[in-house]
Protein backbone atom coordinates (compact mmCIF):
# COMPACT_ATOMS: atom_id res chain seq x y z
CA UNK A 1 0.00 0.00 0.00
CA UNK A 2 1.83 3.51 -1.10
CA UNK A 3 1.73 5.35 1.84
CA UNK A 4 0.28 8.92 0.49
CA UNK A 5 -0.07 10.77 3.60
CA UNK A 6 3.58 9.74 5.00
CA UNK A 7 5.27 10.89 1.77
CA UNK A 8 2.94 14.19 1.82
CA UNK A 9 4.72 14.84 4.98
CA UNK A 10 7.96 13.83 4.00
CA UNK A 11 8.20 16.11 1.45
CA UNK A 12 6.33 19.06 3.34
CA UNK A 13 8.37 19.02 6.64
CA UNK A 14 12.18 19.17 4.93
CA UNK A 15 11.05 22.30 2.86
CA UNK A 16 9.35 24.11 6.26
CA UNK A 17 12.41 23.29 8.14
CA UNK A 18 15.02 24.19 5.52
CA UNK A 19 13.18 27.48 5.13
CA UNK A 20 13.11 28.73 8.41
CA UNK A 21 17.13 29.23 7.72
CA UNK A 22 18.75 32.24 6.06
CA UNK A 23 18.41 31.77 2.40
CA UNK A 24 21.39 34.29 1.64
CA UNK A 25 23.61 31.48 2.97
CA UNK A 26 23.47 28.31 1.61
CA UNK A 27 26.48 27.13 3.02
CA UNK A 28 25.33 28.13 6.74
CA UNK A 29 22.38 26.62 5.79
CA UNK A 30 23.73 23.50 4.83
CA UNK A 31 26.24 23.33 7.98
CA UNK A 32 23.24 24.30 10.41
CA UNK A 33 21.20 21.43 9.48
CA UNK A 34 23.92 18.68 8.35
CA UNK A 35 24.94 19.50 12.74
CA UNK A 36 21.11 19.58 13.81
CA UNK A 37 21.12 15.90 12.06
CA UNK A 38 24.20 14.39 13.37
CA UNK A 39 23.38 15.72 16.85
CA UNK A 40 20.30 13.09 16.34
CA UNK A 41 22.61 9.99 15.81
CA UNK A 42 23.71 7.45 18.75
CA UNK A 43 28.06 7.26 18.09
CA UNK A 44 27.30 3.42 16.95
CA UNK A 45 25.37 5.59 14.03
CA UNK A 46 27.54 8.19 13.31
CA UNK A 47 30.14 5.93 12.70
CA UNK A 48 28.21 4.10 10.53
CA UNK A 49 27.42 7.19 8.35
CA UNK A 50 30.31 9.73 8.54
CA UNK A 51 33.68 9.10 6.51
CA UNK A 52 37.33 10.84 6.62
CA UNK A 53 36.99 13.54 3.50
CA UNK A 54 40.02 11.72 2.20
CA UNK A 55 38.44 8.41 2.29
CA UNK A 56 37.35 6.40 -0.99
CA UNK A 57 33.82 6.80 0.01
CA UNK A 58 33.24 9.67 -2.10
CA UNK A 59 33.30 7.54 -5.29
CA UNK A 60 30.92 4.45 -3.97
CA UNK A 61 28.11 5.66 -5.59
CA UNK A 62 25.32 4.19 -7.69
CA UNK A 63 22.00 4.05 -10.28
CA UNK A 64 21.57 0.52 -8.83
CA UNK A 65 19.70 -0.86 -6.23
CA UNK A 66 20.33 -2.16 -2.42
CA UNK A 67 21.16 -6.17 -2.96
CA UNK A 68 23.05 -5.50 -6.19
CA UNK A 69 25.26 -2.13 -5.05
CA UNK A 70 26.06 -2.04 -1.29
CA UNK A 71 26.25 1.72 -0.39
CA UNK A 72 28.10 2.92 2.59
CA UNK A 73 25.98 5.34 5.03
CA UNK A 74 22.99 4.85 7.04
CA UNK A 75 19.95 3.50 5.12
CA UNK A 76 16.52 5.53 5.79
CA UNK A 77 14.64 2.80 6.65
CA UNK A 78 16.90 1.86 9.47
CA UNK A 79 16.57 5.66 11.17
CA UNK A 80 13.68 6.94 13.42
CA UNK A 81 11.14 9.17 12.01
CA UNK A 82 12.78 12.10 13.70
CA UNK A 83 16.27 11.13 12.63
CA UNK A 84 14.89 10.40 9.18
CA UNK A 85 12.82 14.10 8.91
CA UNK A 86 16.78 15.67 10.15
CA UNK A 87 18.27 13.56 7.07
CA UNK A 88 15.86 14.96 4.68
CA UNK A 89 15.99 18.40 6.32
CA UNK A 90 19.65 18.15 5.28
CA UNK A 91 19.26 17.38 1.86
CA UNK A 92 16.17 19.67 1.59
CA UNK A 93 18.75 22.82 2.69
CA UNK A 94 21.18 22.00 0.29
CA UNK A 95 18.71 21.59 -2.65
CA UNK A 96 16.61 24.13 -4.28
CA UNK A 97 13.02 23.75 -3.87
CA UNK A 98 12.41 22.19 -6.97
CA UNK A 99 15.65 20.27 -6.88
CA UNK A 100 14.01 18.71 -3.61
CA UNK A 101 10.80 17.69 -5.15
CA UNK A 102 12.61 16.35 -7.79
CA UNK A 103 14.95 13.73 -5.34
CA UNK A 104 11.06 12.82 -3.42
CA UNK A 105 9.90 12.37 -6.95
CA UNK A 106 12.61 9.48 -7.79
CA UNK A 107 11.99 8.39 -4.16
CA UNK A 108 8.38 7.96 -4.84
CA UNK A 109 9.03 6.33 -7.81
CA UNK A 110 10.73 3.75 -6.46
CA UNK A 111 8.10 2.98 -4.18
CA UNK A 112 5.93 2.49 -6.94
CA UNK A 113 8.07 0.82 -8.64
CA UNK A 114 8.34 -1.69 -4.92
CA UNK A 115 4.80 -1.87 -5.01
CA UNK A 116 4.52 -2.89 -8.85
CA UNK A 117 7.38 -5.99 -8.12
CA UNK A 118 9.85 -4.24 -10.36
CA UNK A 119 10.28 -2.58 -13.85
CA UNK A 120 10.04 -4.64 -17.34
CA UNK A 121 13.86 -3.34 -17.87
CA UNK A 122 16.03 -3.17 -14.32
CA UNK A 123 15.01 -5.90 -12.38
CA UNK A 124 12.75 -7.58 -10.25
CA UNK A 125 11.80 -6.88 -6.42
CA UNK A 126 13.76 -9.41 -4.19
CA UNK A 127 15.53 -10.63 -7.09
CA UNK A 128 18.57 -13.01 -5.72
CA UNK A 129 22.03 -10.60 -6.30
CA UNK A 130 25.24 -11.73 -5.24
CA UNK A 131 26.27 -8.41 -3.37
CA UNK A 132 25.03 -5.96 -0.92
CA UNK A 133 23.02 -8.64 1.42
CA UNK A 134 19.64 -7.96 2.59
CA UNK A 135 17.99 -10.98 0.66
CA UNK A 136 17.93 -9.83 -2.79
CA UNK A 137 17.00 -6.50 -4.90
CA UNK A 138 15.01 -3.80 -3.08
CA UNK A 139 13.04 -0.73 -3.65
CA UNK A 140 11.44 1.44 -2.58
CA UNK A 141 11.77 4.56 -0.30
CA UNK A 142 13.62 3.07 3.03
CA UNK A 143 16.36 2.33 0.28
CA UNK A 144 18.46 5.46 0.12
CA UNK A 145 21.48 6.50 2.06
CA UNK A 146 22.95 9.35 3.54
CA UNK A 147 26.76 9.73 4.15
CA UNK A 148 28.56 12.72 5.32
CA UNK A 149 32.24 13.03 4.38
CA UNK A 150 34.34 15.42 6.51
CA UNK A 151 33.03 17.20 9.14
CA UNK A 152 30.47 19.90 8.09
CA UNK A 153 32.43 22.93 8.48
CA UNK A 154 31.63 26.78 6.75
CA UNK A 155 35.60 26.92 5.63
CA UNK A 156 36.86 23.03 5.67
CA UNK A 157 35.68 21.10 2.45
CA UNK A 158 33.24 17.99 3.16
CA UNK A 159 30.84 16.57 1.42
CA UNK A 160 27.03 15.17 1.25
CA UNK A 161 25.95 12.39 -0.18
CA UNK A 162 22.35 10.93 -0.33
CA UNK A 163 21.37 8.08 -2.69
CA UNK A 164 19.60 4.42 -3.98
CA UNK A 165 18.36 3.34 -6.79
CA UNK A 166 18.33 6.23 -9.25
CA UNK A 167 19.43 8.57 -7.32
CA UNK A 168 23.15 9.54 -6.45
CA UNK A 169 23.31 13.41 -5.06
CA UNK A 170 26.83 14.10 -4.02
CA UNK A 171 27.42 17.81 -3.08
CA UNK A 172 30.76 18.93 -2.08
CA UNK A 173 31.24 22.16 0.31
CA UNK A 174 34.40 24.13 0.13
CA UNK A 175 33.69 27.07 1.87
CA UNK A 176 30.92 29.21 -0.30
CA UNK A 177 30.76 26.89 -2.68
CA UNK A 178 28.60 24.29 -3.11
CA UNK A 179 29.46 21.93 -6.20
CA UNK A 180 26.68 18.92 -6.96
CA UNK A 181 28.91 16.73 -9.61
CA UNK A 182 29.04 14.36 -10.06
CA UNK A 183 25.47 13.62 -9.70
CA UNK A 184 23.08 11.01 -11.32
CA UNK A 185 18.99 11.71 -11.44
CA UNK A 186 17.01 8.95 -12.61
CA UNK A 187 14.03 7.32 -12.94
CA UNK A 188 11.78 4.35 -12.99
CA UNK A 189 8.96 4.33 -13.51
CA UNK A 190 9.62 7.53 -15.89
CA UNK A 191 5.56 8.51 -15.15
CA UNK A 192 3.56 7.53 -12.69
CA UNK A 193 0.27 9.02 -10.67
CA UNK A 194 0.28 10.00 -7.19
CA UNK A 195 -2.89 11.39 -5.08
CA UNK A 196 -4.10 12.12 -8.72
CA UNK A 197 -1.44 14.10 -9.70
CA UNK A 198 0.82 12.48 -12.67
CA UNK A 199 4.45 12.76 -11.81
CA UNK A 200 7.14 12.52 -14.15
CA UNK A 201 10.28 13.55 -12.59
CA UNK A 202 12.32 13.61 -15.22
CA UNK A 203 9.29 15.04 -17.77
CA UNK A 204 10.63 18.60 -17.94
CA UNK A 205 14.34 17.84 -19.11
CA UNK A 206 12.47 15.32 -21.77
CA UNK A 207 10.19 18.13 -22.62
CA UNK A 208 12.22 20.90 -23.17
CA UNK A 209 15.39 18.83 -24.76
CA UNK A 210 12.74 17.76 -27.59
CA UNK A 211 11.53 21.30 -27.92
CA UNK A 212 14.81 22.33 -28.75
CA UNK A 213 16.02 19.88 -31.33
CA UNK A 214 12.26 20.85 -32.92
CA UNK A 215 13.30 24.65 -32.66
CA UNK A 216 16.56 23.46 -35.01
CA UNK A 217 16.08 24.03 -38.97
CA UNK A 218 17.20 21.25 -40.74
CA UNK A 219 21.17 22.64 -41.26
CA UNK A 220 21.45 22.41 -37.54
CA UNK A 221 19.52 19.26 -36.96
CA UNK A 222 21.97 17.62 -39.58
CA UNK A 223 24.70 18.78 -37.03
CA UNK A 224 23.07 18.12 -33.43
CA UNK A 225 21.70 14.65 -34.66
CA UNK A 226 24.75 12.05 -34.49
CA UNK A 227 24.46 9.30 -37.10
CA UNK A 228 24.48 6.39 -34.54
CA UNK A 229 22.75 5.29 -32.11
CA UNK A 230 23.42 5.70 -28.31
CA UNK A 231 21.71 3.58 -25.96
CA UNK A 232 23.56 3.96 -22.78
CA UNK A 233 25.26 6.61 -20.98
CA UNK A 234 29.02 7.44 -22.39
CA UNK A 235 30.35 8.59 -18.60
CA UNK A 236 28.03 6.59 -15.80
CA UNK A 237 29.14 5.87 -12.88
CA UNK A 238 33.01 4.83 -12.60
CA UNK A 239 33.76 7.16 -15.33
CA UNK A 240 34.77 9.46 -13.74
CA UNK A 241 37.87 11.78 -14.84
CA UNK A 242 36.82 11.01 -18.57
CA UNK A 243 36.71 13.86 -21.08
CA UNK A 244 35.11 12.63 -24.58
CA UNK A 245 35.34 14.27 -27.67
CA UNK A 246 32.30 16.50 -28.52
CA UNK A 247 30.27 15.94 -30.93
CA UNK A 248 26.80 17.54 -32.40
CA UNK A 249 25.80 21.21 -32.56
CA UNK A 250 28.20 23.63 -30.75
CA UNK A 251 26.03 26.45 -29.47
CA UNK A 252 27.86 29.02 -31.28
CA UNK A 253 25.72 27.92 -34.14
CA UNK A 254 22.36 28.26 -32.70
CA UNK A 255 20.44 31.40 -32.25
CA UNK A 256 19.82 33.36 -29.25
CA UNK A 257 16.11 31.71 -28.55
CA UNK A 258 17.73 28.49 -29.31
CA UNK A 259 20.82 29.08 -26.59
CA UNK A 260 18.23 30.30 -24.23
CA UNK A 261 16.45 27.04 -24.78
CA UNK A 262 19.95 24.83 -24.43
CA UNK A 263 20.43 26.83 -21.16
CA UNK A 264 17.31 25.53 -19.90
CA UNK A 265 17.51 21.91 -20.50
CA UNK A 266 20.79 22.20 -18.49
CA UNK A 267 19.23 24.04 -15.61
CA UNK A 268 17.10 20.92 -14.69
CA UNK A 269 20.06 19.21 -13.58
CA UNK A 270 21.89 22.60 -12.52
CA UNK A 271 19.02 23.80 -10.46
CA UNK A 272 18.54 21.03 -8.64
CA UNK A 273 21.23 22.53 -6.59
CA UNK A 274 20.23 25.36 -4.03
CA UNK A 275 19.39 28.62 -5.86
CA UNK A 276 22.32 30.20 -5.42
CA UNK A 277 25.08 28.03 -5.78
CA UNK A 278 22.87 26.85 -9.26
CA UNK A 279 23.21 30.26 -10.29
CA UNK A 280 26.85 30.59 -10.12
CA UNK A 281 26.91 27.37 -12.25
CA UNK A 282 24.46 28.29 -14.73
CA UNK A 283 26.35 31.69 -15.35
CA UNK A 284 29.83 29.33 -15.61
CA UNK A 285 27.90 27.69 -18.02
CA UNK A 286 26.71 30.43 -19.91
CA UNK A 287 30.33 31.61 -19.59
CA UNK A 288 31.61 28.82 -21.85
CA UNK A 289 28.44 28.38 -24.20
CA UNK A 290 30.19 28.82 -27.49
CA UNK A 291 32.35 26.01 -26.44
CA UNK A 292 29.27 23.88 -25.34
CA UNK A 293 27.62 20.85 -27.86
CA UNK A 294 24.52 19.79 -28.08
CA UNK A 295 24.26 16.11 -29.66
CA UNK A 296 21.14 14.11 -30.30
CA UNK A 297 20.63 10.78 -31.09
CA UNK A 298 17.11 8.67 -31.67
CA UNK A 299 13.69 9.91 -32.61
CA UNK A 300 12.73 13.85 -32.50
CA UNK A 301 9.00 13.18 -31.95
CA UNK A 302 8.48 13.34 -28.12
CA UNK A 303 7.16 10.24 -26.59
CA UNK A 304 9.77 8.33 -28.32
CA UNK A 305 13.21 7.24 -27.53
CA UNK A 306 15.84 9.43 -27.80
CA UNK A 307 19.21 10.23 -26.26
CA UNK A 308 21.12 13.49 -25.67
CA UNK A 309 23.93 15.29 -24.35
CA UNK A 310 25.01 18.97 -23.59
CA UNK A 311 28.32 18.97 -22.99
CA UNK A 312 31.12 22.02 -22.25
CA UNK A 313 34.29 22.98 -21.02
CA UNK A 314 32.55 22.39 -17.14
CA UNK A 315 29.33 20.60 -18.07
CA UNK A 316 28.30 16.77 -19.22
CA UNK A 317 24.77 16.04 -19.02
CA UNK A 318 23.65 12.96 -20.55
CA UNK A 319 20.14 11.49 -21.17
CA UNK A 320 19.56 7.94 -21.98
CA UNK A 321 16.35 5.65 -21.91
CA UNK A 322 17.33 1.96 -21.04
CA UNK A 323 17.13 -1.09 -23.28
CA UNK A 324 14.23 0.97 -25.28
CA UNK A 325 12.24 1.48 -21.73
CA UNK A 326 10.58 5.35 -21.72
CA UNK A 327 9.61 4.40 -18.80
CA UNK A 328 13.31 3.94 -17.43
CA UNK A 329 15.56 6.63 -18.05
CA UNK A 330 19.40 7.46 -16.87
CA UNK A 331 20.64 10.44 -16.64
CA UNK A 332 24.31 11.76 -15.56
CA UNK A 333 25.81 14.83 -14.54
CA UNK A 334 29.35 16.21 -13.95
CA UNK A 335 31.98 18.41 -14.28
CA UNK A 336 35.11 17.32 -16.10
CA UNK A 337 37.05 20.32 -14.23
CA UNK A 338 35.39 20.38 -10.73
CA UNK A 339 34.01 16.76 -9.68
CA UNK A 340 33.81 16.09 -6.17
CA UNK A 341 34.78 19.88 -5.89
CA UNK A 342 38.40 19.22 -7.42
CA UNK A 343 39.39 22.52 -8.19
CA UNK A 344 38.16 23.86 -5.03
CA UNK A 345 40.03 21.42 -2.89
CA UNK A 346 43.71 21.51 -2.66
CA UNK A 347 45.23 18.01 -2.19
CA UNK B 1 44.66 -7.74 -39.61
CA UNK B 2 47.00 -8.36 -36.79
CA UNK B 3 45.19 -9.54 -33.38
CA UNK B 4 48.74 -10.41 -31.50
CA UNK B 5 47.93 -10.92 -28.02
CA UNK B 6 50.99 -9.38 -26.54
CA UNK B 7 50.95 -10.12 -23.18
CA UNK B 8 47.70 -10.78 -20.67
CA UNK B 9 47.57 -10.18 -17.16
CA UNK B 10 44.99 -9.52 -14.25
CA UNK B 11 44.30 -6.28 -13.13
CA UNK B 12 43.52 -6.32 -9.52
CA UNK B 13 43.35 -2.71 -8.72
CA UNK B 14 40.76 -1.71 -10.74
CA UNK B 15 37.16 -1.40 -8.89
CA UNK B 16 34.55 -3.17 -9.66
CA UNK B 17 31.98 -0.57 -10.62
CA UNK B 18 28.61 -1.71 -11.49
CA UNK B 19 27.04 0.73 -13.63
CA UNK B 20 24.18 -0.65 -15.52
CA UNK B 21 20.97 -3.29 -14.95
CA UNK B 22 20.61 -4.86 -18.19
CA UNK B 23 17.97 -7.87 -19.28
CA UNK B 24 19.05 -8.79 -22.62
CA UNK B 25 22.05 -6.92 -24.12
CA UNK B 26 25.49 -7.13 -24.07
CA UNK B 27 26.82 -3.91 -23.64
CA UNK B 28 30.38 -3.11 -24.77
CA UNK B 29 31.38 0.24 -24.24
CA UNK B 30 35.21 1.18 -25.25
CA UNK B 31 36.91 4.56 -24.83
CA UNK B 32 39.71 5.27 -26.83
CA UNK B 33 42.44 7.86 -25.99
CA UNK B 34 45.12 8.33 -28.37
CA UNK B 35 48.37 10.04 -27.62
CA UNK B 36 51.41 10.63 -30.22
CA UNK B 37 52.88 7.49 -29.80
CA UNK B 38 50.36 4.96 -28.42
CA UNK B 39 46.53 4.65 -28.29
CA UNK B 40 45.06 3.36 -25.13
CA UNK B 41 42.19 1.10 -25.23
CA UNK B 42 39.67 0.67 -22.41
CA UNK B 43 36.97 -1.37 -23.20
CA UNK B 44 33.87 -2.15 -20.51
CA UNK B 45 31.43 -5.27 -21.50
CA UNK B 46 28.52 -5.16 -19.34
CA UNK B 47 26.06 -8.45 -20.09
CA UNK B 48 22.62 -8.27 -19.44
CA UNK B 49 20.50 -10.91 -17.03
CA UNK B 50 19.54 -13.41 -19.61
CA UNK B 51 23.48 -13.50 -21.59
CA UNK B 52 25.09 -12.91 -18.08
CA UNK B 53 25.19 -16.86 -17.67
CA UNK B 54 26.05 -17.66 -21.50
CA UNK B 55 28.79 -15.28 -21.09
CA UNK B 56 30.11 -16.45 -17.75
CA UNK B 57 30.16 -20.13 -19.15
CA UNK B 58 31.77 -19.22 -21.97
CA UNK B 59 34.81 -17.79 -19.82
CA UNK B 60 34.28 -20.45 -17.61
CA UNK B 61 35.61 -22.91 -19.46
CA UNK B 62 35.79 -26.32 -16.69
CA UNK B 63 32.39 -25.17 -15.17
CA UNK B 64 33.52 -24.94 -12.13
CA UNK B 65 31.84 -21.68 -11.71
CA UNK B 66 35.03 -19.59 -10.95
CA UNK B 67 37.35 -17.66 -13.40
CA UNK B 68 40.84 -18.88 -12.59
CA UNK B 69 43.80 -17.22 -14.47
CA UNK B 70 44.45 -19.33 -17.74
CA UNK B 71 40.47 -18.55 -18.35
CA UNK B 72 41.10 -14.94 -17.69
CA UNK B 73 43.69 -14.50 -20.29
CA UNK B 74 41.54 -16.91 -22.89
CA UNK B 75 38.98 -14.71 -22.53
CA UNK B 76 40.94 -11.33 -22.88
CA UNK B 77 42.58 -13.07 -26.08
CA UNK B 78 39.24 -13.60 -27.04
CA UNK B 79 37.76 -9.84 -27.71
CA UNK B 80 41.05 -8.74 -28.43
CA UNK B 81 40.83 -10.92 -31.50
CA UNK B 82 37.54 -9.35 -31.71
CA UNK B 83 38.95 -5.87 -31.80
CA UNK B 84 40.61 -4.60 -34.78
CA UNK B 85 42.83 -1.49 -34.25
CA UNK B 86 44.45 0.40 -37.13
CA UNK B 87 46.26 3.76 -38.29
CA UNK B 88 46.75 4.87 -41.71
CA UNK B 89 46.20 1.66 -42.58
CA UNK B 90 48.37 -0.10 -40.19
CA UNK B 91 46.72 -2.66 -38.31
CA UNK B 92 48.49 -2.38 -34.77
CA UNK B 93 48.64 -5.12 -32.51
CA UNK B 94 46.95 -4.77 -28.65
CA UNK B 95 49.52 -4.54 -26.02
CA UNK B 96 49.86 -5.29 -22.15
CA UNK B 97 46.10 -6.50 -22.60
CA UNK B 98 44.73 -6.10 -18.86
CA UNK B 99 41.11 -7.68 -18.03
CA UNK B 100 39.06 -7.83 -14.34
CA UNK B 101 36.15 -10.24 -14.20
CA UNK B 102 33.71 -10.15 -11.44
CA UNK B 103 32.64 -13.11 -10.02
CA UNK B 104 29.79 -15.38 -11.43
CA UNK B 105 27.03 -13.99 -8.35
CA UNK B 106 27.76 -10.39 -9.29
CA UNK B 107 26.86 -11.19 -13.02
CA UNK B 108 24.05 -12.68 -12.50
CA UNK B 109 21.85 -9.08 -12.32
CA UNK B 110 23.42 -7.87 -15.01
CA UNK B 111 25.41 -5.34 -13.14
CA UNK B 112 28.93 -7.10 -13.34
CA UNK B 113 31.30 -5.37 -15.35
CA UNK B 114 34.32 -6.88 -17.09
CA UNK B 115 36.99 -4.54 -17.66
CA UNK B 116 39.60 -4.85 -20.66
CA UNK B 117 42.41 -2.49 -20.95
CA UNK B 118 44.79 -2.14 -23.69
CA UNK B 119 47.61 -0.53 -25.15
CA UNK B 120 49.04 -0.52 -29.02
CA UNK B 121 52.05 1.08 -30.09
CA UNK B 122 52.38 3.50 -32.86
CA UNK B 123 55.07 2.87 -34.74
CA UNK B 124 56.45 6.48 -35.17
CA UNK B 125 55.81 9.77 -34.49
CA UNK B 126 55.23 12.09 -37.14
CA UNK B 127 53.04 15.15 -38.01
CA UNK B 128 49.89 15.94 -39.92
CA UNK B 129 46.90 14.05 -40.69
CA UNK B 130 46.21 10.50 -39.20
CA UNK B 131 43.24 8.07 -39.37
CA UNK B 132 42.43 5.64 -36.65
CA UNK B 133 40.09 2.97 -37.28
CA UNK B 134 38.64 0.82 -34.51
CA UNK B 135 36.25 -2.39 -35.15
CA UNK B 136 34.82 -4.60 -32.77
CA UNK B 137 32.58 -7.85 -33.31
CA UNK B 138 32.79 -9.16 -30.09
CA UNK B 139 29.89 -11.19 -29.70
CA UNK B 140 27.59 -8.99 -32.54
CA UNK B 141 24.68 -11.15 -31.62
CA UNK B 142 23.44 -9.86 -28.58
CA UNK B 143 25.65 -6.69 -27.60
CA UNK B 144 25.17 -2.81 -27.75
CA UNK B 145 28.07 -0.96 -28.45
CA UNK B 146 29.26 1.88 -27.64
CA UNK B 147 32.67 3.91 -29.10
CA UNK B 148 34.28 6.96 -27.77
CA UNK B 149 37.14 9.07 -28.06
CA UNK B 150 38.88 10.82 -25.43
CA UNK B 151 39.91 14.06 -25.15
CA UNK B 152 43.76 13.59 -25.95
CA UNK B 153 45.50 14.89 -22.69
CA UNK B 154 48.21 16.16 -24.99
CA UNK B 155 47.95 19.30 -26.69
CA UNK B 156 49.78 18.65 -29.62
CA UNK B 157 46.93 16.16 -30.78
CA UNK B 158 43.83 17.78 -32.25
CA UNK B 159 40.92 15.23 -33.46
CA UNK B 160 39.59 16.48 -36.37
CA UNK B 161 36.50 14.04 -37.23
CA UNK B 162 34.33 11.09 -36.13
CA UNK B 163 32.67 8.62 -38.22
CA UNK B 164 30.73 5.67 -36.51
CA UNK B 165 28.22 2.95 -38.05
CA UNK B 166 24.92 2.82 -36.62
CA UNK B 167 25.26 0.52 -34.29
CA UNK B 168 28.81 1.67 -33.51
CA UNK B 169 30.49 -1.11 -34.17
CA UNK B 170 32.94 0.82 -35.67
CA UNK B 171 34.61 4.10 -35.58
CA UNK B 172 36.84 5.63 -37.77
CA UNK B 173 38.62 9.59 -36.38
CA UNK B 174 41.05 11.63 -38.14
CA UNK B 175 43.43 13.67 -36.10
CA UNK B 176 46.23 16.32 -36.46
CA UNK B 177 49.56 16.24 -34.54
CA UNK B 178 50.82 19.29 -34.50
CA UNK B 179 53.00 19.78 -36.88
CA UNK B 180 55.24 21.80 -34.86
CA UNK B 181 55.91 19.34 -32.50
CA UNK B 182 58.62 16.93 -34.57
CA UNK B 183 60.59 20.24 -36.19
CA UNK B 184 60.79 21.97 -32.02
CA UNK B 185 61.84 18.81 -30.96
CA UNK B 186 64.68 18.63 -33.73
CA UNK B 187 65.87 22.13 -32.76
CA UNK B 188 66.23 21.33 -29.15
CA UNK B 189 67.99 17.63 -30.07
CA UNK B 190 70.25 19.55 -32.20
CA UNK B 191 71.08 22.76 -29.90
CA UNK B 192 71.66 20.05 -27.64
CA UNK B 193 74.15 18.01 -30.05
CA UNK B 194 75.90 21.27 -30.89
CA UNK B 195 76.15 22.30 -26.92
CA UNK B 196 77.74 18.96 -26.63
CA UNK B 197 79.86 19.26 -29.24
CA UNK B 198 81.07 22.28 -28.23
CA UNK B 199 81.94 20.67 -24.53
CA UNK B 200 83.56 18.03 -26.58
CA UNK B 201 86.49 20.02 -28.17
CA UNK B 202 87.22 22.47 -25.32
CA UNK B 203 87.66 19.37 -23.02
CA UNK B 204 90.44 18.15 -26.35
CA UNK B 205 91.68 21.33 -25.99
Amino acid sequence: MFRTAWISLALALPIAIASRLPASAPTANIVAAANAFLTTLGDAERAKGTFAFGSSQKTNWSNLPSGIYQRNGLRMGDLTARQRDAALALVAAALSRSGYKKITDIMNGDEVLKNAGGGRTGGRQGASAGRGGRGGVQFGRDEYYIALVGAPSATAPWMLMFGGHHLAINITVVGPNNVMTPSLPAAQPAKYVLNGETIRPLGRENDKAFALINALDAAQRSQAILTYEVKDLVLPPGADGKVIQPEGIPASALNANQQAMLLDVASEWVGILNDEASAAKMAEIKANLSRTYFAWSGSTKNGELAYFRIQGPTVVIEYAPQQGDLDHIHTIYRDPTNDYGAKLVKP
Amino acid sequence: MIHRLAAVAVLVSLPIVADAHRLDEYLQATRLSIGVARVDVEIDLTPGVSVARDVFDVIDADRDGRINAAERDAYAREVSHAIALSVDDLQLAMRDVAIQIPEREAMSEGVGTIRLRASATLPRVRSGRHRLAFVNTHRPESSVYLVNALVPTDPRIHIATQQRDPAQHRLTLDYEVDPSWPRAWSLVAALLMGAALAVTRRAKV
